[in-house]
């Protein structure tokens, strides 16, 4: 094997880890400017990103594709354990990736030039990113554990790397050890899969599956998988850590703790559930217990919807007390990790499209809300929702900007949270039976989370500021400090915010070209595990 | 040949933007908006007589058809399809006349008027969209586009509780779209339609067992029926006409309760025929309960505005016990009903916001033989009054007949009890002149005068339709029997 061919499926990859190769590289060297190594970071990130699109052969650019789409969606041959797998899903998660860890490179780049740190911080995101796209490609248990650890690390320094935030360390630690426990859980739970089937490869364990049956092994394996996955997805109970870690963690490293490594966990669901088929949608109006025995597949699919009901539920019952503006958005992103659940419990073609739509749609909901209040925070406005007061009005900007991510995250229509609900609603209703359930279900939680979202609009928009509420150098009651350029956010976090606010509203009113290659995605993933 | 509905649809939308981009000039951005939107809608009654006009073919039964493909996936199907008849043109009429009748009413607004007039601009485009939208995600859509201009113009313009209101107006109507988006998606995946479309649906819904019609109807009439409002999810009714601003009350009594009924026509009863006929008992008994509540609640009242408020509930009770009737003469008194009470309560809403602004006071025991001092003010009570309690020759009185011929012919002696409620509104509405406007002056601050120039255009645009289609209920009756769909006699 010549290393072109080698090196074109990871081309994106590649890119990433020359990046982060180069940042510590000037590093050593003494270039540690943020707007130098953030400036490598974006270009990496972006480079990587347009490889990706152009596998997913979208327009003009699949000229640049550097995969032949005849590899891409194949069907695995009987006996064949490839440790990775190029499928159009994994394309758009590594799209997905890419788009979180780009929005944070950019923002990133106004924080003020003098702060110490940066090659750390951009070097560790573009290596948590690398384990991401590793993650969207696995098709091996243990590649796809690894591939997760390579992310778990990067990110448990990066919440601490700080180095002087007490607050900062205090949640790296809590990071950190909860990781490492999710980590052997997921092991454990890998090493009995292969126990009882003898072979950690999920196509290979496909063949074998129905005639290993399931036998306690199985079910300890699967259940031991589930609670190391669901750390990392941050589903209840396995989210106590979350929201500690997310209001601790340095917000624009929260931002893509959300926008991005949260949404490996819930990938690892899609190909250990649904790649395998162990889980099979028991079909239109079927009741999950039909046949009088009980089969695996139905106890995950039921075990799967009570998780994802009861995560978005108390997410957004926390979400609705929570005084700070950080820990409600980390609240509320804990919920919508149980919608994304939804689309796994039901397991057909459209759920999936939805939820990961519903992925999509969050990076620039989510990702852009904590970069909102990271610049926020930067102007000297405290950490409480009530600390807002005003904001909307003193800086339309911003407020417009801000406004449009909460409403998207209420699901309102004309933004993409609206469009990616629908569809994952849609999907669940379509799928009838006990599905739509699930689907009242979550319309009912998206009802309760307009509470807190309307909250914070009426603070930015309607409320008068208080003095805890002025950037330093106001009055109250004196003329507004004069209004700095970009709402003093600095000219790549405002492009940020406003790239993220815009692709909210364009994606909200013509979502035609991505649903559709998320939906064809979707097809083929199922295909190729069935 | 024009797309005419697109175009209005771009007037209004490119006119709510330069409107919130105007600054200080923004009400006669709004109001060059209005013109050219009352223009278009004159254009779409032209082409009536040729009806059913312009892509006839396209969508079965509707005038002024388009579609285009949105959202396309293997399971999924949304288009852009927009079109009317004479249902919803109706209903499009009274959007343009209530959009006219806000701008001018609202003339002197000073505070931030570019998006006060902005917001108002923006709510009317979302009414005039759920009257043309033929889709279920269009229509959705267009639903909830009402709900956030209507939010922040409670919520930023509006009286004391003005916070508290929004966000109570907010939670109510958005949980129930939400319950009636599961009614749509489960109409549309249940019955197997094509597409998302309403004729796809009109086609494949009516192979549906009556229990699921009636399953599907109650959740239509759930998520339609807050908005209505019905006892008992009527509550943050009065609480939002009476923050709201004198403009956003207009348009959430002249408009947004429309928004129920015509969707519940459209949507439930169009669809749902079996549906509607399993459950009639309990929309009759919601209806009657609404009826005499409304009527009751609004007998207590001392604050003028809050009477005309519960009010509504009793007009719109009315207009569900028409829809309930499931007969043709049912329908067109139902939107006869809708059309006049958004008229009149919408005249009515402007006099007690007048009434505020000149007396500072809404307080009916308050205030006593107002007339001598504000005369037009007084006169327009009193139109909006008597219009209201169906007096003939004003455009409640076709339309009240028309609701009480129907429910005669279909349910016979209950027929008593609207008939009893009527006058006890008329009771209660000429209480409050007897107090209010006449008798010796009472609480008349001495800074007290008579409407501004702009207030009495805005109320005069609004008399003036109460008593030509008061006499000429022709003109309207025509336009609403011309809707082949819904199988009224002679189409």
């Amino acid at each position: 094997m010549d290393l072109s061919s080698f090196a074109g499926p990871f081309l994106p990859e590649i890119v990433l880890l020359a990046g982060t190769l180069l940042i510590f590289l000037l590093d050593v060297l003494g270039v540690r400017r943020i707007e130098t190594t953030g400036a490598v970071a974006v270009g990496a990130t972006a480079l990587a990103l347009l490889f990706v699109v152009a596998d997913l052969g979208l327009g003009p650019l699949s000229a640049l594709a550097t995969i032949p789409s005849g590899q891409i969606d194949t069907l695995v041959a009987p006996g064949a354990t490839p440790l990775y797998a190029f499928t159009s899903l994994g394309f758009i998660f590594q799209g997905i990736f890419l788009l979180a860890a780009f929005f944070v490179a950019l923002a990133s780049m106004s924080r003020p030039s003098s702060e110490r740190g940066a090659p750390i911080f951009y070097g560790l995101l573009l290596l948590a990113t690398l384990g991401m796209l590793l993650v969207a490609i696995a098709s091996d248990l243990i590649f796809l554990l690894l591939a997760i650890e390579i992310t778990s690390i990067s990110t448990y320094l990066l919440v601490g790397y700080t180095r002087r935030d007490v607050r900062s360390l205090e949640a790296a630690m809590k990071f950190y050890i909860i990781g490492a426990l999710s980590t052997s859980l997921s092991f454990f739970g890998a090493s009995l899969l292969f126990g009882a089937y003898g072979t950690t490869n999920l196509y290979a364990i496909r063949a074998v599956a129905g005639a290993v049956g399931y036998p306690v092994l199985v079910l300890l394996g699967y259940g031991f998988l589930i609670a190391g996955l669901a750390f990392k997805a941050t589903l209840v109970p396995f989210h106590a850590w979350a929201v500690d870690v997310y209001d601790g963690a340095p917000t624009d490293v929260t931002a893509f703790l959300t926008g991005g490594s949260k949404k490996v966990g819930l990938f690892a669901f899609f190909l250990v559930f649904l790649g395998p088929v162990l889980f099979v949608a028991p079909g239109a109006g079927g009741s999950p217990f039909a046949g009088g025995t009980i089969d695996l597949g139905p106890v995950l699919q039921i075990t799967l919807s009570i998780l994802a009901v009861v995560t978005m539920t108390v997410g957004n019952i926390l979400a609705l007390l929570q005084k700070e503006m950080k820990r409600m958005l980390a609240y509320s992103s804990i919920s919508q990790a149980g919608y994304m659940l939804i689309g796994i419990a039901i397991g057909t073609s459209p759920a999936l499209a939805g939820a990961t739509l519903q992925m999509f749609a969050h990076v620039f909901m989510k990702t852009g809300a904590f970069l909102v209040v990271a610049g926020v925070a930067a102007l000297g406005i405290g950490p409480l929702i009530d600390d807002w007061k005003g904001l909307g009005l003193r800086r339309p900007l911003v407020g417009v900007a801000f406004g449009l991510m909460l409403l998207s995250l209420a699901g309102v229509p004309l933004t993409i949270g609206f469009v990616s609900k629908f569809v994952l609603f849609s999907a669940a209703v379509q799928a009838q039976g006990y599905f739509v359930w699930l689907a009242v279900a979550g319309l009912l939680n998206s009802a309760l989370s307009v509470f807190y979202y309307a909250r914070v609009l009426k603070v930015m928009f309607f409320d008068q500021p208080t003095p805890s509420s002025l950037p330093a150098g106001a009055v109250v009651g004196g003329s507004d400090p004069p209004l700095l350029r970009a709402g003093g956010f600095g000219t790549a976090r405002a492009v940020a915010i406003a790239l993220a606010a815009v692709a909210i509203v364009a994606f909200g009113i013509y979502p035609q070209p991505v649903l559709s290659a998320i939906q064809t995605a979707a097809q083929h993933f199922i295909n190729v595990g069935a | 040949m024009i797309p005419l509905l697109s175009v209005i649809v771009a007037t209004l939308a490119a006119g709510t933007v330069f409107t919130f981009l105007a600054g200080n000039r923004a009400r006669w951005v709004a109001l060059a908006t209005t013109v050219a939107f009352l223009a278009e809608v004159a254009f779409l009654f032209l082409a009536f007589p040729g009806w059913p006009g312009y892509n006839a073919a396209l969508v079965p039964g509707f005038a002024d058809s388009e579609s285009y493909s949105w959202i396309s996936i293997a399971w999924m199907h949304v288009n852009y399809t927009v079109g009317v008849d004479g249902i919803s043109l109706v209903l499009i009429l009274l959007t343009a006349v209530l959009q006219l009748a806000t701008v001018v009413y609202s003339w002197a607004e000073t505070k931030r008027p570019a998006a006060y007039f902005g917001l108002v601009l923006l709510t009317c485009l979302g009414c005039f969209g759920v009257f043309i939208a033929l889709d279920v995600l269009l229509f959705f859509l267009f639903w909830e586009a009402v709900l956030v201009p209507m939010f922040f113009l409670i919520g930023y313009w509006g009286g004391p509780q003005r916070r508290y209101a929004a966000l109570k107006f907010f939670i109510y109507t958005h949980v129930a779209s939400i319950v009636m988006l599961v009614g749509l998606l489960a109409l549309v995946f249940y019955s197997g339609a094509a597409s998302f479309d309403f004729s796809a649906i009109y086609a494949s819904a009516r192979g549906l067992s009556s229990v699921v019609q009636s399953f599907l109807f109650l959740a239509l009439f759930f998520g339609f029926g807050v908005k209505f409002p019905i006892v008992p999810f009527h509550t943050w009714l009065p609480d939002a006409h009476v923050e709201a601003p004198t403009g956003g009350s207009v348009l959430l009594a002249g408009l947004l309760l429309k928004l129920g009924g015509y969707g519940l026509i459209r949507w439930a009863v169009e669809l749902l025929p079996n549906g509607l006929h399993t459950v009639q008992p309990i929309l009759y008994i919601v209806a009657f309960v609404s009826i005499i509540w409304g009527s009751v609640l609004s007998l207590s009242q001392r604050d003028l505005k809050r009477m005309i408020a519960y009010s509504s509930i009793n007009h719109m009770g009315i207009v569900l016990l028409a829809i309930a009737l499931d007969s043709s003469l049912g329908l067109l008194a139902a939107v006869l009903l809708m059309f006049a009470h958004g008229i009149v309560s919408a005249l009515l809403f402007m006099t007690a916001g007048s009434a505020h602004h000149t007396f500072g006071t809404r307080d009916i025991p308050a205030l006593g033989g107002i007339t001598p001092t504000t005369p037009t003010l007084s006169t327009l009570i009193m139109v909006g009054s008597l219009a209201s309690l169906g007096l003939p020759a004003l455009i409640s009185f076709p339309a009240e007949f028309t609701a009480l011929l129907a429910t005669w012919n279909t349910l016979a002696y209950w027929v008593i009890v609207p008939l009893v409620v009527l006058v006890v509104t008329a009771g209660f509405y000429l209480w409050m002149m007897q107090r209010m406007l006449f008798g010796p002056p009472k609480g008349i601050p001495s800074s007290a005068h008579d409407v501004p120039w702009y207030e009495g255009a805005g109320m005069g645009i609004l008399v003036a339709l109460t008593i030509l289609f008061g006499i000429l209920p022709g003109l309207l009756v025509n336009v609403i029997m011309s809707s082949p769909i819904k199988g009224f006699p002679g189409t």
